[in-house]
């Protein structure tokens, strides 16, 4: 299996390789660099709309910028880099040397790359302009980069199928003695809710996309308007997919947030079951409520109010697990960390990003404020506020348990504040140009917007300047931070039992596991050794 | 690297307490991505059939397609017969039942071809209308499934001529197996839904 | 020894049996289909008598009867998610 051992560590991240920690690093590195030109095509469309009228982007190269910025952000970052900690930790936190299917591992990360470069690619053809969502028949007369843009989305939703199972079968069959059910880190069940939703979904959209791409290269009819196609169609094959990958992208995210809370608060995580049911829960409501994306585009109205029932009672979980994260807060002895301090973010950008997303649910306020800027504070809320920030608490907690090195606090505290000051003079401003009527994904706009408008794009080049302290603390910390012991976090999980970084067989010994993942105590606050046989 | 393989194995162990072997669990997983996957089609399909009509389906050969159902259906019994020798220790009639299944799936593949070569000559094709990219969409998706599954007991005869399975390892041939029904049941639901509802 | 060698030690004529029940059913579909009976009753039927081949498959030659209850979770659930979308997708 590990035929690299012989080979210098450095070089193994640069191949085929089927250690699923390789495989986790490689999905974490290779996003972020995704992570960085998106966010460099969000920080261009920011500064295009600093001022009413078309400055340096035409109306197509805007479209194309958007629409990039938009793919790449979902497809290429926020859904890969969660699987890159899911690979990373599935198995370390279950007590498994490795996934169950190793080789298959390897080839879900190796799609990624290739689909990136398509996607880069079709910038230079004639990007895809069309949007995230790529309505047709948009979609079907835009430029040659969109079939590029389709295949690419294609092969991406490949390697997150061939991930979910692997994920699945994973956390089933693998799991060390003693790891029942009740015991998975809830960071392990955000992963298994989010593999159920990706089985079921992303097919639909991998269909969805063969259909266009088909339309586009060999002349099929399926969108075509002079001969019957229908729009509405698209919308149902898309939404399917697209409104369950919010929560595939946010899942995994929570999961992070519940690993993080307990340990920063030394207290055992509130209602450890509800939030893995919640989980749960929300992967099945998630499945349900497609439909209400589309209540503007004609659909039959009496479906309409059962779907927006529906669409608010998936708040439910989701204010289930905050109160739980908020309980698990209370009374705690709280260490403000980095990965606190973004778990902290997190719970309060989340919480507008949820909130304004009932208004939306609501068809008397979506028939207002729909495709207006209102939607892209929303959307920007919940993914950049909630599963980026999630992903920023979980790089700095497991970061020693990655590279074997402890980050430097001072600069990662410092890169927070610039994070969240930056994120919110970014989003907030939108919410109110919403409400007054600005549409989304148009390159110009009415004097009336200036002022919102530029408070938004001072918030967003903040945003963009975030990033530079991190990198700078990532790179300068992984060569020279003191050595991290194997807990340096004094956590209670499995990947916490063995050294840092962990060896390539995981455990000297396969853990017995003993008790519950999160059970901080009064002597597990002074530090009291676990049961559990330690390794490493 | 032996010491790392060695211990490689016991990893299955919790697993295995549940009765579960993986790979067979990760063929029911990817079995349930798939049935999204032809949901997605058939629900194409059926979108425009009851919005368009689909006048062209008087053209489609009922009793030639039932035919090829027949076949694929009898192949569904090649495959569970040759899993069946196996789990005897027969792997001479495990052989030949594969060859029979290799040899029907190949049967059912002309036969589509025979039928889409006939609409062709009709003129229904593929870039004809939305029945054609429908209709050719989906069942050229299944035949390609038909398609990738004859390949695959190509590979299973193959290994099992070289005597890779015995009466107690033989998930291989089990594995191929579930995917071969499962294109199976996609064949019995599309017949019904694009042959024989009017 | 992956494999608890439970399922089918005397099964192989039970398999020719269910063969033969596929096969009676298809062809009463096609006489069902082809017989010019009319009206909404009809595609009911014929669906019923594709599932019903449909679950035989499943449960004798998938061996999903018999075999852990999580593989038939595993297929039933996203077949009854497929058969609400479908149903969607033609009404919308």
């Amino acid at each position: 299996m590990t035929t690299d051992t012989a080979k210098p560590t450095w070089r193994r991240y640069l191949w085929w390789n089927t250690d699923h920690k390789v495989i986790g690093v490689q999905y974490i590195v290779t996003s972020f660099i995704f992570f960085l030109l998106a966010g460099a095509l969000a920080m261009l469309i920011r500064a295009e709309l600093a001022s009413p009228g078309p400055d340096f982007l035409s109306g197509e190269a805007y479209n194309q910028t958007m629409t990039n910025h938009g793919s790449m952000m979902l497809f290429l970052w926020i859904l890969p880099v969660l699987a890159g900690f899911g690979n990373y930790l599935v198995p370390l936190m279950i007590g498994a040397r490795d996934m169950a299917f190793p080789r298959l591992n390897a080839l879900s990360f190796w799609l990624i790359p290739p689909a990136g470069l398509l996607m880069l690619a079709s910038l230079f053809v004639g990007g895809a302009d069309a949007g995230w969502t790529a309505y047709v028949p948009l979609s079907i007369s835009g430029p040659p980069g969109q079939t590029l843009w389709a295949l690419s989305v294609i092969i991406l939703g490949t390697s997150s199928i061939l991930g979910a199972i692997n994920f699945i079968t994973t956390t089933i069959t693998m799991r060390a003695p003693g790891m029942t059910i009740w015991r998975l880190p809830l960071f392990v069940w955000g992963m298994l809710a989010t593999s159920v939703l990706v089985l079921s979904a992303t097919p639909v959209l991998a269909t969805g996309l063969i259909l266009v791409a088909l339309d586009r290269t060999v002349g099929t009819h399926f969108f075509a308007v002079g001969s019957g196609g229908d729009p509405v169609l698209w919308q149902n094959l898309f939404w399917f997919y697209s409104h369950p990958a919010v929560y595939i992208m946010v899942l995994p995210a929570m999961g992070i947030i519940s690993e993080v809370f307990p340990v920063f608060s030394r207290k055992p995580i509130f209602g450890y079951r509800m939030i893995a049911l919640s989980s749960m829960a929300i992967a099945v409501l998630g499945l349900t409520v497609w439909a209400h994306h589309m209540f503007t585009s004609g659909m039959d109205p009496r479906l309409r109010v059962p779907y927006m029932v529906s669409s608010m009672v998936i708040a439910v979980p989701t204010g289930v697990k905050i109160f739980s994260w908020l309980a698990t807060i209370w009374y705690g002895k709280l260490r403000l960390n980095a990965p606190m301090l973004f778990a902290l973010g997190f719970i309060s950008m989340f919480l507008i990003g949820g909130l304004t997303g009932i208004f939306l649910a609501s068809i008397p306020v979506d028939l207002h404020v729909h495709d207006s800027y209102f939607v892209v504070a929303h959307l920007h809320f919940v993914l950049f506020g909630g599963s980026v920030s999630a992903v920023f608490a979980g790089l700095y907690y497991w970061f020693p348990k990655i590279t074997g090195r402890m980050y430097d606090e001072r600069v990662a505290r410092f890169q927070f504040a610039v994070y969240f000051i930056g994120a919110n003079l970014a989003y907030l401003p939108l919410f109110l140009a919403g409400l007054q009527g600005m549409p989304r994904r148009v390159a110009d706009y009415a004097e009336m917007f200036t002022s919102v408008n530029q408070l938004s794009t001072i918030g967003s080049m903040i945003l963009g300047f975030a990033v530079l302290p991190f990198l700078y603390n990532a790179i300068v910390s992984m060569a020279r931070g003191p050595k991290a012991d194997a807990n340096p976090w004094n956590a209670r999980t499995l990947e916490w039992k063995t050294s840092s970084p962990p060896p390539t067989h995981n455990f000297e010994q396969i853990p017995v596991v003993t008790e519950e993942p999160y059970a901080y105590g009064e002597d597990a606050a002074a530090g009291g050794p676990s049961p559990s046989p330690a390794a490493g | 690297m032996s010491e790392h393989t060695l211990s490689h194995t016991d990893e299955f162990k919790a697993g295995r307490a549940l009765g579960l072997d993986h790979r067979k669990l990760g063929m029911w997983l990817f079995i349930a991505s798939e049935v999204m996957f032809f949901g997605g089609l058939i629900a194409t399909f059926l979108h425009y059939k009851y919005q368009l009509g689909f006048p062209e389906i008087a053209s489609l050969d009922v009793f030639q397609v039932g035919l090829n159902t027949l076949i694929l259906l009898t192949s569904s019994l090649t495959v569970v017969e040759a899993l069946s020798a196996i789990r005897h220790g027969r792997g001479g009639r495990m052989a030949i039942f594969l060859l029979l299944t290799i040899l029907l799936g190949v049967a059912f593949l002309s036969g589509q071809a025979y039928e889409f070569y006939k609409l062709y000559e009709e003129g229904i094709t593929l870039t004809s209308g939305v029945f054609g990219s429908a209709f050719f969409t989906l069942t050229g998706f299944h035949g390609l499934h038909v398609l990738i599954g004859v390949v695959w007991a190509i590979v299973v005869l193959a290994r099992g001529l070289r005597g890779a399975y015995t009466a107690e390892q033989n998930m291989g041939v089990e594995v191929f197996g579930l995917y071969w029904h499962f294109v199976d049941i996609v064949w019995i639901i599309l017949f019904t839904i694009i042959y024989l509802i009017p | 020894m992956q494999e608890p060698a439970t399922p089918s030690t005397k099964r192989s004529p039970r398999y020719a049996a269910i063969f033969l029940v596929l096969i009676a059913l298809t062809l009463i579909e096609l006489w069902v289909a082809t017989a010019g009976l009319a009206g909404g009753w009809l595609s009911l039927i014929l669906l019923s008598l594709a599932f019903g081949k449909a679950a035989l498959v499943a449960a004798y030659y998938m061996h999903l009867h018999g075999d852990s209850r999580l593989y038939t979770t595993i297929f039933v659930l996203p077949v009854l998610l497929l058969v609400v979308f479908v149903l969607l997708s033609v009404v919308i």
